[in-house]
């Protein structure tokens, strides 16, 4: 609560610094850039309120929902807000995406994308991931696996329906750890290791791309913790704190409790 | 406080701050309604309405600056996109063009320029804009500067 008064200060000692210079002022409401938004084309940027009602008066004047707003500046054609960025991670509302469904990053989300900017292997000292091969830990089977699964891969392709891509790879893990299983006395747990990022890497590459190495590697990082989803993500705060590697934090999440109180009044009018 | 209104005030300050930047216009708003506007704007050079000064009434909607403002003619002018009765404007950037980064001030040099460039494919004022469709120029700048005479200028004597 004292972080969100702190961070409040600062936004306000920054909006009265802005009021004079015309520059940062948001083109709709004159005054000062809340909630900095930014069109996906012409990056002009606006509050994120202005714009969306912006958005909104537009559509209300076509029968059906258009995909694209005009800027207001320069007419540019624009599909979508981009928003809450801060420096590791952005949001992005559609302008054909009805708010209700849209799908928000929640804080645990935002803190997960966010450690992926962290150097890998800080945590090795605490959760140990070649003792987790060696003593054949995988054989027991983690019930908390697929949930920190989704929410890591929601966090990671900022989508919120990833089913798909959670049952395929928690498929190929469960595939690659039971056939191990079968002949696990035979193979050195790091080729056991080795074979499983392997096919991991492969399920998961398509979707996650450059992320796919640190992803398998926190994949084995959660496993190798043998803690549940909480406990975990206690364990990394306790080691990263809440406000880094992301400077801006706190002020991005108060906007998102701001939005949140903030839409249904535009929903009404 | 209603977005509308706050804008309203951003603007007003705005007006006050700038008063000289523009000397074709002048914005007053209403002592008791921040909704209630009227502007004196000066006729372009080189076009019949040069050396009037014209008197403009802005009534500006809640939504504002979602929906656009409504902008009449106070004073008489001969021009084919404002109603010579009513004094209303044909302009699309206060009807479907409009664009929440407009202001008052810059409704304000659109019409200025919409008085110096006619469009008569959308007249209000067909005697006008058949006038000018016609070709006859001439006749256009007349009738248009001799309303201005009548109607915008200060009466001598």
């Amino acid at each position: 609560m004292e972080d969100d008064a702190a961070a409040i200060h600062v936004i306000k000692s920054l909006s009265s610094e802005d009021d004079t210079d015309t520059g940062s002022c948001c083109p709709i409401c004159l005054g000062p850039t809340l909630q900095p938004s930014y069109l996906d084309k012409c990056f002009h940027k606006f509050c994120f309120n202005c714009i969306l009602r912006w958005t909104k008066v537009v559509a209300s004047k076509h029968r059906s929902q258009p995909s694209s707003v005009k800027c207001p500046l320069c007419k540019t054609e624009n599909f979508s807000i981009i928003h809450g960025v801060d420096g590791s991670c952005f949001q992005r509302h559609y302008v054909n995406e009805d708010f209700e469904y849209s799908f928000t990053l929640s804080r645990a989300h935002r803190y997960r994308l966010q450690c992926y900017y962290t150097e890998q292997g800080f945590l090795d000292d605490v959760f140990n991931i070649s003792h987790y091969w060696k003593s054949r830990k995988y054989c027991q089977p983690n019930s908390w696996l697929q949930s920190w699964l989704r929410r890591e891969i929601q966090a990671l392709i900022q989508e919120e329906d990833v089913d798909i891509i959670v049952y395929h790879i928690f498929g190929v893990m469960n595939a690659s750890l039971t056939k191990r299983e079968q002949k696990s006395h035979m193979n050195a747990p790091e080729k056991v290791q080795e074979e499983f990022k392997t096919s991991v890497s492969e399920a998961a590459r398509p979707f996650l791309g450059a992320r796919t190495e640190r992803f398998v590697y926190e994949i084995q990082l959660f496993l190798a913790s043998g803690l549940n989803i909480e406990a975990y993500d206690a364990v990394y705060i306790q080691r990263l704190g809440w406000s880094s590697p992301g400077v801006n934090t706190q002020i991005s999440d108060n906007e998102l409790i701001d939005r949140t109180t903030v839409i249904p009044y535009i929903a009404k009018s | 406080m209603q977005a509308s209104r706050a804008r309203l005030f951003k603007e007003y300050k705005e007006v006050q701050r700038e008063k000289s930047a523009d000397p074709d216009i002048q914005l007053v708003c209403d002592d008791s309604n921040i909704f209630k506007w009227t502007a004196l704007i000066k006729g372009p050079s080189e076009t019949p309405f040069e050396g009037g000064v014209f008197q403009l009434a802005f009534s500006v909607p809640e939504q504002y600056p979602l929906q656009p403002p409504q902008v009449r003619f106070l004073t008489k002018i001969f021009h084919p996109n404002v109603h010579f009765k009513t004094g209303e404007i044909c302009l699309d950037i206060l009807k479907n063009a409009w664009s929440p980064a407009w202001t008052l001030q810059s409704v304000c040099r659109a019409i200025i320029a919409l008085m110096a460039h006619p469009e008569p494919d959308s007249p209000l004022n067909c005697d006008s804009g058949n006038l000018l469709r016609s070709g006859d120029v001439r006749g256009y700048q007349s009738m248009a500067r001799m309303y201005t005479r009548l109607a915008a200028m200060p009466k001598k004597g």
